[in-house]
């Protein structure tokens, strides 16, 4: 806030204009906003929060900052280097069609719709997480009508992150999350395969575009 | 102690006070704001087009996102307008709604009205698929709810053409959600911050690399400048982290807060370009309006 430049009583002069009982308010409202501000970033953070910020938070701000979308940690951290940090893909085929074009996602798309892609398959990739394994039946479920089968392999590839020193650049990918997801009378089942944890072959720029071509929709 | 009377005459302001006071409630021109309002519902509107495209796909009858895996994936505060969605007409026509919401927002018309309806169609389409949302999108939820509070359509609108009169004077209301807009974007530059020197690239200066060297999500390729300049990568690592530290601070002081946020029009477009996230870095720039403008010599 900037430093008091002017005498107060010409900031109260400016302030005239509404009365004392209206500022009375607004600023008890303006606090209560702010620190409802203050609870949702440190409540949201990377680091985890103390179980008296979730707990003042969770009873007092979040039933009205929750459905604002104003419950965000903002902690843009953009990248630690680390594997996660990587671009993801989505990927879904046909069980034991090995010749069926499988469904590659975002493929060649580009701009933020690409990255709404890359995030939904970043979110299936999250390990131990009950959400993200319904939410995987539920895309792999989702493709079964584009791939004409109801009974598909759904895997998250994630693209190789380059040592700077590493020239040429590896354009590989690693399959995080693999999963066989099928219909059986009615009822959507979901087998975890385990990722095979080995780096895909090496591909070259020139040997890439076919597959990526076959990826859009 | 320096205090003076108020109003009625019988209480001091202390400085505290005095500066709580001028922050929050000396009338504010509200042309920057309407700037904010049109820059805002723009970007909204891009963003939103990247929906449309994938909307059946996600949230149709059919779709990969069906509203119960959407909706555990939430806090259990959230909700969804487009859960009521049932067939793909009505996600359609919710969708179109919120588009032509955002429009009217842009232009300006019946600014009171859709002002308020933007973030609450905008908070419904986010909750909807919360694992789709990025950082640009909560920016715009932000600027959204700042822009409800605010009389947004009192200049360069379709509501003052058609009202015509004198200028639009200053306002109380301008003056808390250009002040609103303040505090966030010192917050999410400090958070963002925060979060960065948890990580050794960030101390290492490796993190620009690490950024440029995602192949699917970089907007422009660095990583031949990089890969020959070590030098070069750690000044742009060193320099983000600088910056969002400049920024955070140099935004509460009148000496430079015009100067910082004027930087802030460059650089965070800029941070988000390298950083894959360009909406985001447009957001913060939208963030950094309101104070990117010479204040009037009675003003501060």
């Amino acid at each position: 806030m900037p430093p008091p430049t002017r005498p107060p009583d010409a900031a109260h002069a400016a302030a005239s204009g509404v009365s004392d009982r209206l500022r009375a308010a607004v600023t008890v409202a303006l606090g209560v906003y702010l620190i409802g501000l203050v609870l949702a970033l440190l409540g949201n953070g990377s680091s985890g929060a103390s179980a008296l910020v979730r707990t003042i938070k969770s009873r007092l701000y979040a039933p009205w900052l929750v459905p604002a979308w104003l419950d965000l940690g903002h902690d843009h951290h953009l990248t630690y280097g680390m594997p996660e940090d990587a671009d993801h893909t989505l990927e879904v085929r046909a069980t034991g069609d090995h010749k069926a074009t499988p469904l590659r996602l975002p493929g060649r798309l580009t701009g933020e719709r690409a990255a709404r892609w890359r995030r939904l398959a970043a979110a299936l990739a999250r390990e131990g997480d009950d959400q993200a394994v319904a939410l995987a039946a539920a895309v792999a479920a989702g493709s079964f009508d584009d791939l004409g089968s109801e009974d598909v392999m759904l895997r998250v590839l994630r693209r190789q992150l380059p040592d700077r020193r590493a020239l040429p650049l590896p354009t590989g990918s690693s399959v995080v999350t693999s999963a066989r997801v099928r219909r059986v009378g009615g009822e959507l089942q979901l087998i975890k395969a385990d990722p095979p944890g080995e780096v895909a072959p090496l591909v070259s720029p020139a040997t890439q575009q076919p597959a990526a071509d076959e990826a859009t929709r | 102690m320096n205090g003076s009377a108020s109003a009625g005459g019988t209480s001091p302001m202390s400085p505290i006070e005095a500066t709580w006071t001028r922050f929050w409630f000396e009338p504010a021109d509200p042309r920057p704001l309407a700037l904010i309002r049109m820059a805002t519902a723009l970007l909204a509107l891009v963003l939103l087009s990247s929906y449309s495209a994938d909307l059946d796909t996600w949230f149709g009858p059919a779709g990969m996102i069906p509203a119960d895996p959407a909706a555990a994936w939430r806090s259990p505060w959230g909700w969804s307008l487009f859960d009521l969605a049932g067939s793909s007409g009505s996600l359609r026509l919710l969708f179109i709604i919120t588009a032509v919401v955002l429009m009217l927002l842009g232009v300006g018309l019946a600014t009171p009205v859709v002002s308020l309806a933007a973030p609450i169609f905008w908070a419904s389409l986010l909750h909807r698929g919360p694992m789709l949302a990025g950082p640009a999108d909560d920016c715009v939820a932000v600027l959204l709810w700042c822009l409800a509070i605010a009389p947004s359509g009192a200049a360069w609108s379709l509501d003052r053409w058609f009202r015509g009169g004198p200028s639009p004077s200053p306002s109380i209301r301008s003056r808390i959600a250009l002040g609103l807009i303040q505090v966030h974007a010192a917050a999410i530059s400090l958070t963002s911050l925060l979060a960065q020197l948890k990580g050794d690239v960030w101390w290492d200066g490796t993190a620009a690399w690490w950024l440029a060297a995602r192949a699917d999500s970089r907007v422009v390729d660095l990583t031949g400048l990089f890969a020959r300049s070590e030098y070069l990568c750690n000044l742009v690592t060193h320099g983000i982290t600088l910056f969002e530290a400049v920024f955070a601070i140099g935004i509460w002081f009148t000496a430079t807060q015009t100067t910082v946020a004027r930087i802030g029009l460059v650089a965070w477009p800029l941070i988000g370009l390298l950083a894959g996230e360009p909406w985001w870095g447009v957001a913060m720039a939208i963030m950094c309006a309101g104070n990117a403008h010479a204040p009037s010599p009675d003003a501060r």
